[in-house]
């Protein structure tokens, strides 16, 4: 393994106090490794995210106007706990009420709701939103239902615009819900990530082998295949993803999204790649973020989200936004 | 041994505590099968903070005890197991109250309150709590809950109430095997977990042998 690293125990607090010295209208709670804003808006209903680190700039990164008020740090890819959420709860209260936004996850779904029981009863006005865009998992009664990833930037996005905007908890959570309910992804790895503290890749992939439907923490994907062309990927994900949305005539905002191990060159060149094929299949691009937003620690790999949009959708994803890893 | 004090309670917790350290990394191994292989380090991550914390835990009696292992387990154990086990102490500890010693119908009685506190957090989070047969922790937890419910309506001795408890909770365990996950980060992969059984329904027939064993030496 080789890591720019002190030692494995103290990666995530190092990497929140590298965050608040670079951007300083943010502040580290280290007992709680919770990040927020230093200045609250108590007209405003205040947002948290978070979730295991590991997924960097998601979500400390995403601290600021316009997007979340706070984000809470777990340990490398371990939801964190009950009472890390609830301090976040209880240092970023507003007169409007809180949404938690959570990727869902057993155990983040768990720490999150047991976090707003607690603060329900200090009387704070709480909702949840379970983002859950991974169309590599099948969704059914019968489990847990699909993963959270990268679509939680466009939840954080449009979320945080509408509650800068001064709408009620209700509006905002229902915003939220849409974005929720219209986005969709869908990931390949070329390579394992590397947890710190275990030292060694997760997985095993031959020099010609690529992980189809991954998720972001290692976890095993919907299947390994020989390594495909850029178009060709494009063309099954754009494709799977269309056979959820129906891309026709629609308006759309896309993300492509590296998992922390690909170059800028790869992620704008299979952009190139999707871009012509959500044309091909009628749809239209509205707005398009390449970059690193949702990671898996070093896995070289991306993602692909597409979010549907609608008048609401689209005046608040260009509303303004200020925040380290994200500026519109 | 026919009562548990507090002071029996505190050396089963240890004895626990101890089992689920040695168990690290095979109960790791139980859960990347089909889960995402974190349940054996976020498990005793939890167990190694109660050792480290033991001196500033309240020892005044059985409930007193078990909730200040509660609040450590739940803020400590990663991921998922610190609600779910941090639950089930809680709900034991609930059930405990005040009280300095107990029998093997009052332990029965702790031993429902943890299953039915720990499916009331996955209620919560999840608009269902996980019953046997959802392939959870639940699967080895509730037979041994019933089997120490049936000993005391029978007026068995304690002890050997306690190993065929143990016993009930392999049993359990075991049966996981056949049934696809539906619940918790296992059940994403819901049918190729088959022919694996439930690593938290595992943990619970290893840990409560365990504990049996070395209460009988």
């Amino acid at each position: 393994m080789k890591k720019i690293i002190n030692t494995p125990e103290n990666v995530v607090i190092e990497m929140c106090k590298g965050i608040a010295k670079a951007h300083p209208e943010v502040e580290f709670i280290e007992k709680f490794k919770v990040i927020k804003k230093k200045e609250i808006d108590q007209n405003k209903v205040t947002l948290i995210s978070g979730g295991g680190s590991g997924h960097e700039p998601a979500h400390a990164g995403f601290v600021g106007k316009g997007m979340l008020d706070a984000a809470v740090c777990g340990d490398v890819f371990a939801s964190p706990s009950i009472k890390q959420v609830y301090t976040a709860i209880g240092k970023t209260e507003s007169k409007k009420g809180t949404l938690l936004i959570v990727k869902n996850y057993s155990g983040d779904c768990m720490n999150f709701n047991e976090a707003a029981e607690l603060a329900r009863e200090d009387d704070i006005e709480i909702e949840a939103v379970y983002v859950n865009d991974d169309i590599a998992v099948k969704d059914s009664l019968y489990t847990v239902g699909r993963r959270g990833v990268a679509g939680t930037i466009f939840v954080h996005k449009i979320a945080g615009a509408a509650a800068e905007a001064g709408k009620s908890l209700a509006e905002v959570k229902a915003v939220a819900e849409k974005t929720i309910n219209n986005v969709r992804s869908i990931g390949f790895a070329l390579t394992s990530c590397t947890v710190p503290a275990q030292g060694t890749p997760t997985f095993e992939l031959g020099e010609d082998e690529m992980e189809y439907g991954v998720g972001i923490h290692g976890e095993p994907g919907r299947q390994r295949m020989k390594i495909k062309s850029a178009d060709e990927l494009a063309k099954t994900m754009v494709g799977q993803i269309d056979e959820e949305l129906e891309l026709k005539d629609q308006e759309l905002a896309v993300i492509i999204n590296g998992f922390g191990g690909t170059p800028l060159q790869e992620l704008y060149l299979l952009n190139n790649s999707v871009s012509n094929e959500i044309e091909q299949k009628g749809g239209k691009i509205y707005k398009t973020l390449v970059g690193n937003f949702m990671t898996s620690l070093d896995m070289a790999g991306a993602s692909v989200t597409i979010l549907k949009l609608d008048d609401e959708l689209k005046g608040y994803l260009d509303a303004e936004a200020k925040t380290p890893a994200l500026k519109i | 041994m026919d009562k548990i004090t507090t002071k029996d309670m505190a050396n089963i917790i240890d004895i626990m505590a101890d089992i689920i350290i040695e168990n690290e990394v095979h109960f790791c191994k139980m859960d990347s099968a089909a889960g995402d292989g974190d349940f054996g380090m976020s498990l005793a991550k939890g167990f190694k903070q109660l050792k480290k914390d033991w001196d500033e835990l309240d020892f005044d009696d059985i409930g007193a005890f078990l909730k200040s292992c509660s609040m450590v387990i739940m803020e400590y154990c990663g991921g998922a197991s610190g609600p779910i086990w941090g639950s089930g102490f809680r709900g034991a500890a609930k059930s405990a109250k005040g009280k300095e010693e107990i029998g093997l119908s009052e332990l029965a009685e702790m031993m429902q309150a943890a299953v039915e506190s720990i499916q009331k957090t996955g209620e919560r989070s999840f608009g269902v709590g996980a019953k046997v047969g959802d392939k959870t922790l639940i699967d080895a937890l509730a037979p041994a809950a019933d089997s120490l419910t049936a000993s005391a309506e029978a007026g068995e001795e304690l002890l050997p109430a306690m190993k065929k408890a143990a016993q009930a909770a392999v049993q359990g365990a075991e049966k996981t095997k056949e049934i696809p996950a539906r619940l918790g980060r296992a059940g994403t992969v819901g049918d190729r977990s088959i022919g694996h059984p439930d690593a938290g329904a595992y943990g619970v027939g290893v840990i409560f042998t365990g504990i049996v064993e070395r209460l009988s030496k």
